[in-house]
């Protein structure tokens, strides 16, 4: 059983954190209280081959793993949870599908752009009135058999990247009849006639990263940009969340990181009563129970990944990892900002974006519920 | 033309440490490659980019764990490494001399018509290993270099020294040379990913003194480490206040009680 990652990853993962501490942290705040998507950290991450991490060479990638990606993810997460969220979305659930489920063209025209970082991806799974229940998925993709077209029309909610993305992948009803059998996924081009970002929403946290309410009207799709079968959309989901999940779990132990090292510095500096207040039992302890939190969501993540890799089934494990990984990440944000106290409550210090960022990874790609739902059928409960 | 560059695995010691005998504890140290050495691969990829050289080497003295910090050179676009390693080198403290003895034979092998090296090493800073190597093997040298135009039809390297005093001398170099590289010359890349995939199957050949034609006597080194201290430090600041003119004066009194300008 390997602990360490080889020497490569190591390389890989100490050379992103350094970009990560001179080109993002010192922007982190600025692009969050701006609202800002960094398109300039966006080019120079595709510059280093880090966009297209886990997609093959053939397709412009590099051809690495998903324990590659996770350190990396993590990494991006230790400084901006924002960016490592755009990049998670772009990768698992932009990218990745095309790689698994496209044709040899579609994978040409639309997973290679994102693997050589031309462009980002995205994809629309949520509606405004179907979350953690997809079967009440109401957009439909009609066949129009003249044209040899499918006819797009819905809504689509809290679509990481949608503004900003090169192609969204749709999941959409095209038998109605079929229940989770009657989906189907549509590469779609935020070009297409018909699309229309209605919302960006103003968030919490995480708003450097943009959320979008997507509506599509008539929007008419060639029928080559149906990704895999008619059908197979649900499949397909299950499938891409259970690796989605794993780099939800990797930017949480980002987000943990990155809290407990802003606590660990404070502590090791604030002196009350005459003495670093790390010194102090309560501050000790509570910096040491952070240090636990992430080292245990770090190791269930690296065993997802690894688990993933050597093409085991990661359900439970991915469930698991993220469930674990994302309340590590609030708590322990939260417990760095109680560390820093009154300058923890304010933006000049990081731990009050982490303590935001954090929240949402109990609520993306499966809510902490619905991940206690897929451990129990998991356990066979 | 081939580029050697000389490269250099440097341990940063963390805040807090232990000296171990003489040597700050390896567990207190973080290793790295040398800043200055970045400069100078970052330089030769830059000869190579732009169709100059047609092969960097990269030349390292320094034990197996060294090899993580010179893949470092081959992700960023050095072709193949040399690390050099002895039994004889193990517990020494080698000094000038005895790297000169080595990086001469390397050269001898590997014929290059520039070498590039660091100004300095972060840990010793001697400051000397390149130009100490331009004179042993005959080559021309500039030191402290900030700037480089190469032409290679016409066998010069045009460059910027950084002098004291803020003084920039401008020299022609011919070639083969030696340049020692300051800081200012480049803005090193970061390795990217791809390059550090590839990396792990570039070439480190390990070599050992026999294999250059050395014996341990001929590196023997004559500096000894005899102890390591902590210096003692006071720190002892005083905080001026008052207006311009008062924190003049008292500024004054302290640089003349100090001895400045008497």
């Amino acid at each position: 059983m390997e602990f360490e990652p080889s020497a490569e990853h190591r390389m890989i993962r100490d050379t992103v954190r350094e970009f990560c501490e001179s080109e993002i942290r010192p922007i982190a705040q600025e692009i969050e209280d701006d609202h800002r998507f960094p398109e300039e950290v966006f080019a120079a991450l595709a510059d280093l081959d880090v966009m297209g991490i886990p997609v093959s060479e053939a397709y412009g990638g590099l051809g690495g793993d998903q324990l590659m990606y996770a350190l990396v993810t993590e990494e991006l997460g230790r400084v901006s949870g924002g960016i490592g969220l755009s990049y998670a979305a772009h990768t698992s659930l932009g990218a990745k599908p095309i790689e698994a489920f496209g044709t040899e063209a579609q994978k040409e025209e639309w997973l290679r752009p994102l693997a050589e970082g031309d462009g980002i991806g995205a994809w629309a799974l949520t509606e405004p009135g179907s979350g953690s229940d997809a079967s009440g998925m109401e957009t439909t993709a009609e066949y129009d058999p003249d044209a040899d077209e499918y006819v797009l029309n819905g809504t689509k909610q809290f679509i990481t990247n949608a503004n900003v993305a090169n192609s969204v992948l749709v999941k959409a009803v095209t038998d109605p009849d079929a229940g989770y059998d009657g989906i189907s996924t549509f590469i779609v081009d935020p070009d297409d006639d018909g699309f229309e970002v209605v919302t960006v929403w103003e968030k919490m946290g995480l708003n450097c990263s943009p959320t979008c309410e997507i509506a599509f009207d008539d929007l008419r799709l060639p029928a080559d940009r149906l990704l895999g079968e008619e059908g197979d959309g649900w499949e397909q989901t299950m499938s891409t969340l259970d690796g989605g999940r794993i780099s939800i779990a990797a930017l949480s132990v980002g987000l943990a990181q990155g809290a407990y090292e802003a606590a660990k510095e404070y502590a090791g500096e604030r002196e009350q009563f005459g003495k670093p207040i790390a010194e102090f039992d309560a501050i000790r302890d509570k910096i040491v129970h952070m240090y636990r939190q992430i080292e245990r969501a770090r190791l269930l993540t690296h065993k997802a990944a690894t688990r993933y890799d050597a093409g085991e089934p990661v359900t439970k494990a991915s469930a698991l990892a993220k469930l674990d990984a994302s309340e590590a990440a609030r708590e322990v944000a939260e417990e760095a900002v109680q560390t820093l106290g009154g300058y923890g409550y304010t933006t000049d210090f990081a731990p009050q974006r982490f303590y935001r960022d954090a929240k949402l990874m109990e609520i993306g790609e499966g809510t902490s519920e619905i991940q206690h739902v897929v451990l129990g059928r998991e356990l066979g409960l | 033309m081939k580029v050697l560059v000389t490269v250099k695995e440097v341990g940063e010691a963390d805040d807090d440490f232990e000296i171990e005998g003489t040597d700050i504890a390896s567990s207190d140290l973080e290793y790295d490659l040398n800043e200055w050495d970045d400069y100078a691969i970052e330089a030769a990829v830059q000869l190579a980019e732009a169709g100059i050289a047609e092969e960097v080497v990269a030349v390292t003295i320094g034990p197996e764990r060294a090899e993580e910090t010179i893949r470092m050179a081959l992700a960023k676009g050095a072709d193949r490494a040399v690390r050099v390693w002895d039994d004889a080198f193990e517990g020494t403290f080698a000094d000038v001399s005895s790297k000169v003895d080595v990086f001469e034979a390397v050269v001898d092998e590997e014929e290059p018509e520039l070498v590039l090296s660091g100004v300095q090493a972060a840990d010793t800073a001697f400051g000397a290993t390149g130009v100490a190597l331009a004179e042993r093997i005959g080559f021309d040298h500039a030191a402290v270099v900030n700037d480089l135009d190469l032409d290679a039809d016409a066998g010069v390297a045009n460059v910027h020294r950084e002098l004291e005093g803020g003084i920039e001398e401008l020299t022609e170099v011919d070639l083969p040379a030696v340049l020692t590289v300051q800081t200012g010359l480049n803005e090193p890349r970061y390795a990217s990913l791809r390059g550090i995939r590839q990396a792990q199957r570039k070439e480190i050949a390990a070599t050992d003194l026999a294999d250059l034609g050395l014996t341990p006597a001929d590196v023997e080194s004559t500096l000894t480490l005899t102890e390591m201290y902590e210096p003692e430090s006071d720190s002892d600041a005083e905080l001026i206040e008052g207006d311009a003119g008062e924190a003049a004066g008292r500024l004054a009194e302290v640089l003349r009680e100090k001895g400045v300008g008497a």
